[in-house]
């Protein structure tokens, strides 16, 4: 399929922008300083969810458009999402899902800044062959240049966007509420710019919904999907607490969608940006109705190990870090009593953690 | 998962709380910021028969009645533990007594041992002493000094207790065995109607009834943080649900609640109207000070939820419903919120999220829910915490039906009402003038609508009055108790309580007085020819006072008709001052007995509309009359 006119006017391009700006201005509220001191005071866990993010996240982007064999900027644009560091929604969902905030926003603040390395590196490797795919099209239609992944204008794009986000860091040493309606206000924002995009996307190109093929719409849900999936497992595999998978697990699916649009619209241009915006459109629209979804469903299965790990939390944070509560054997379920990760004396082990 | 311990009598659940519980906290008290301690149910358990062991040594018998006066503290549920596995009633009253009711409660029900908290609540009994001639001994609580004789430390008694123990006196285990369920486990006076108190028998099979039929599950994780005093059934049989669950109860109290709600993060709690309105008013007042940005957002969030919750709420079928309608009616209406819903649910969702949760945060964050008891929750404050998605369920039920009759539960959570019955619970609602049985009936509706008065039968209905066998037989006729309590059922099978009969008043914070021998008091002034006391479900009561024109003429006031009268803003001062001194504190009056405001009405009463033949207040009618005159009156505060 092609694109006859630009998906996105210079007017839709403005606005992406300022909520992009406004966005990465409140994912910079919701951090501290001391979110950094957490990465480095646990840093198993980031890890762990540094490697499934990094690692498999890529991996899974590049099977999906190898597997549903997508046009070539489809699956640049699929691949380019992957790579993606993670953004303040997922804490947000993590909150919900029952699972570990600290955890998420630790890895949000340490993929954000490593990013800057390894989005390039990986969009390289991954994406070759679909770029060399695009050089031979085009040098077939004519042209006689090549199509190269822009890389020094992704680290320039990366770099744009984390300046309103190191405002938002110190609007929150200024003032703690202003910045939580930072927050709030980008979240709204979020919703209001993704509403509006498929809104125009609807009316102006409304056969773009039907000509879409079937394995674009399937990629952009099984991306995120896929993620929460491996991301769950994976970090099970490494024997991690069940509020840590599940925030690794979220975490792995959920990656920040305006710093997609900022980099496609910084770095690409016709005729392959139409496309890729298109694509992180989807992204963007599918990601929230299925992590919410992803999320209901932790918080339900997580229920008893979260209530057990919080009951336990607070009663080292009333009782001294030395108090351990003592559970009845039967009343722990199978899941919790026998997981490998909770070590001999099951969730007494655990200690308080920050919300 | 329901693990909750049912057993014959009170000493045997503790005994199986603590084989099954062991060392898990049974019990926390604050003794600063983050610095709490916890009791273990087997420490509690072991302390128990330890100082039950030194009870049967000063002489207590089965079924003796042992005082124990004392708010809440964690002495007291040991004081419980020990009175109890020494087969003993505990007779529990808190500091908020007044001398004439201590001597009262006293020598009612033959106290003869009796716990008290503090040096200051043991002077205050001491210096009653020859009042008192069956009072033999006296345990402190708290440890504190005293300087009379005849006081025991609970220390001490629990001391003497271990070391009989550790000699093998197993008589504290074989009173255990020896305890029946159909005998007291407590004797609480209660205020009645007729001024002096009252004291209702509850057996070990009613509480046991109640830890069979609540309809909240609790667990080992669970946190239940205790507010209300424990001398009140409600507050009681909650803390002892907690230990049939294996939770925690945290002491907590009015001054640093919100700070310990932060704290404990409680995931249940028992609760009164009062503790909501504060609540509520300090959510509104933090929203009024926000930024504009924060508080449109509040704002916004605070409405789609109202609707969103509406139509959740109609879809459970858990929408008020006072009136029958058609099945086509409400499947049609079905579909028209399915619709709402739907279109509301993403934004919902985002501000459910961004801006109701950190406001939820104030409760801690972690209430699955909260029962409030103990008074009439103000139906706005009710549908903002529901709206919110704090669930408050409302319940109903009086000590003498230890206590809880009906209660909302999580699934049939309909505002507006006080829940379904508890189950094995059956309630009729009676005609007040015809004595005629409206619900249940054959009728179409099954009598669901119809307005009367509630009765009452089930197994927590209490034993009766403690030696008063006459007001017994007035209260329960034929196993059903008489609650006084106008009520109906609504067409979902919730009940919804519409006022009460008797002339009680019952304020916000759960305190219950008795208006009349107030009002008696105050129409011995002459400057007063009659007057009433108002104030149900407010945070304190106020005064329809009608000045006597003979009265302030006498005094040398120049006026000639009532309503010059009124007009004059002597009166008014004239009455206030009357008012203070007749009603005091130093009158023996307590303090929510007080009066804070005074309206003047501008006509008398008259027999037939406002008086009985017999000169008594038609509450009700004068209520309906004067209904924006009280209004003004508790609008002020907000």
């Amino acid at each position: 399929m092609e694109f006859d006119t630009q998906l996105l006017h210079d007017i839709d391009q403005l606005l992406l922008g300022l909520m992009i700006l406004v966005i990465m201005f409140g994912m910079g509220a919701s951090l501290t300083v001391d979110d950094f001191r957490t990465v480095a005071r646990k840093p198993r866990g980031v890890l762990i969810g540094f490697l499934s993010q990094f690692g498999l996240m890529p991996l899974v982007a590049w099977s999906l458009s190898v597997f549903l064999q997508l046009p070539p900027e489809f699956a640049i644009a699929l691949i380019l999402i992957g790579c993606l560091p993670g953004g303040s929604t997922s804490n947000m969902f993590s909150y919900f899902a029952r699972s570990s905030v600290a955890l998420s926003i630790a890895m949000t603040t340490a993929s954000t800044l490593l990013a800057l390395l390894l989005m390039p590196l990986l969009l390289e490797f991954y994406a070759s062959t679909f770029t060399r795919e695009i050089s031979d099209a085009m040098r077939a239609a004519g042209s006689d240049t090549n199509f190269v992944i822009p890389t020094g204008n992704i680290v320039g794009s990366l770099l744009l966007v984390l300046i309103p986000a190191g405002a938002g860091m110190v609007l929150r040493v200024r003032s703690r509420a202003w910045a939580k309606t930072a927050e709030d206000t980008a979240g709204f924002v979020a919703i209001i710019v993704i509403l509006y995009l498929i809104g125009t996307a609807f009316f102006r190109h409304g056969s773009l919904f039907l000509e879409t093929p079937w394995q674009v719409y399937a990629a952009s849900i099984c991306v995120g999907l896929m993620g929460f999936l491996f991301g769950y497992w994976f970090s099970r595999l490494f024997r991690l607490e069940p509020i840590f998978q599940r925030a690794i697990s979220l975490e792995t699916g959920i990656q920040n969608g305006p710093v997609a649009f900022a980099i496609i619209l910084l770095s690409f241009s016709e005729p392959v940006q139409s496309q890729m915006l298109w694509i992180a459109i989807l992204y963007s629209t599918f990601i929230v109705m299925t992590s919410s979804g992803v999320t209901l469903w932790y918080r339900r299965i997580g229920e008893r190990d979260w209530e057990i790990y919080q009951n336990t939390a607070i009663h080292n944070r009333l009782f001294g870090e030395s108090y351990i509560s003592h559970y009845p054997q039967e009343f722990l379920p199978q899941r919790v009593a026998h997981d490998p990760s909770q070590g001999s004396t099951p969730a007494q082990n655990r200690k308080s953690e920050s919300r | 998962m329901d693990n909750r311990i049912v057993a014959p009598t009170l000493a045997q659940l503790y005994f199986q709380a603590a084989e099954r519980y062991g060392e898990l906290p049974a019990f926390a008290t604050s003794k600063g910021p983050l610095n709490w301690h916890p009791v273990s149910f087997r420490e509690l358990y072991e302390q128990g028969l330890d100082l039950a062991t030194g009870l049967i040594r000063l002489g207590v018998q089965p079924g003796d009645h042992i005082g124990l006066f004392s708010d809440n503290r964690v002495e007291w549920i040991l004081a419980d533990y020990g009175i109890q596995l020494s087969g003993a009633v505990n007779v529990p009253r808190g500091s908020d007594v007044t001398e004439e009711e201590l001597v009262y409660i006293i020598n009612h029900s033959g106290i003869k041992v009796a716990f008290v908290e503090d040096p200051e609540f043991l002077d205050r009994v001491m210096l009653q002493k020859e009042r008192l001639p069956n009072l033999e001994s006296v345990i402190l609580m708290d440890g504190g000094e005293s300087h009379f004789t005849g006081v025991e430390q609970l220390g001490n008694v629990r001391k003497a207790g271990a070391d009989h123990r550790s000699d093998g006196d197993e008589s504290a285990v074989r009173r255990m065995a020896e305890t029946d369920p159909k005998d007291l486990f407590t004797l609480i006076y209660t205020s009645g109607t007729t001024g002096t108190p009252k004291g209702v028998m509850l057996t070990h099979s009613n509480m046991m009834s109640q830890m069979e039929m609540i309809p909240i599950d609790l667990s080992c994780t669970d946190r239940v943080l205790s507010i209300l005093p424990v001398w009140h059934i409600f507050e009681r049989v909650f803390e002892v649900y907690t230990i049939s669950c294996g939770a925690c109860t945290y002491y907590s109290g009015v001054r640093t609640l919100a700070e310990d709600l932060l704290q404990v993060e409680p995931t249940f709690m028992g609760s009164a109207p009062r503790l909501w309105e504060s609540l509520h008013q300090r959510i509104l007042d933090g929203v009024r000070q926000a930024h504009p940005v924060r508080r449109f957002l509040f704002r916004t969030g605070y409405g789609l939820a109202h609707y969103y919750k509406a139509s959740l709420f109609f879809m459970r079928g858990n929408d008020l419903r006072l009136e029958p309608v058609s099945r086509w009616v409400r499947a049609i209406m079905y579909l028209m919120h399915m619709l709402r819903w739907v279109l509301l649910l993403p934004w919902y969702g985002f501000f459910n999220a961004a801006v109701l949760e950190p406001v939820r945060q104030r409760t801690g964050g972690a209430l699955k829910a909260t029962v409030s008891g103990g008074g009439a929750l103000p139906s706005e404050i009710d549908q903002f915490f529901n709206d919110l998605g704090i669930p408050v369920l409302e319940g109903y039920g009086m000590t003498e039906t230890s206590p809880v009759i009906a209660v909302r539960t999580p699934e049939k959570l309909v505002v507006g009402t006080v829940g379904p019955l508890m189950p094995k619970t059956d309630i009729r609602i009676v005609d007040l003038e015809s004595g005629a049985i409206l619900f249940p009936s054959d009728k179409s509706g099954g009598g669901r609508g119809k307005k009367g008065e509630i009765e009452v039968r089930g197994p927590q209905v209490m034993k009766g009055y403690y030696r008063q066998p006459e007001l017994t037989k007035k209260t329960i006729r034929d196993g059903w108790l008489r609650t006084g309590d106008l009520g109906m059922m609504t067409y979902n099978d919730c009940l919804k309580i519409l006022g009460r009969r008797k002339a009680t008043v019952v304020l916000s914070s759960g305190e219950n007085l008795e208006p009349e021998p107030i009002e008696m008091c105050l129409k011995q002034s002459p400057f007063l020819e009659n007057c009433m006391i108002v104030g149900q479900d407010q945070k304190h009561i106020g005064l329809l006072a009608l000045p006597s024109l003979e009265g302030f003429q006498k005094a040398g006031m120049s006026v000639e008709t009532l309503e010059e009268l009124i007009q004059n803003p002597e009166t008014k001062k004239r009455i206030r001052q009357e008012v203070r001194s007749r009603i005091s504190r130093q009158r023996g009056f307590k303090r929510h007995e007080l009066i804070r405001d005074i309206r003047l009405i501008p006509e008398p009463f008259t027999v037939g509309d406002e008086m009985t033949g017999l000169f008594k207040l038609k509450r009700h009618r004068i209520e309906e009359k004067y209904a924006s005159l009280i209004r003004e009156m508790y609008e002020r505060e907000g």
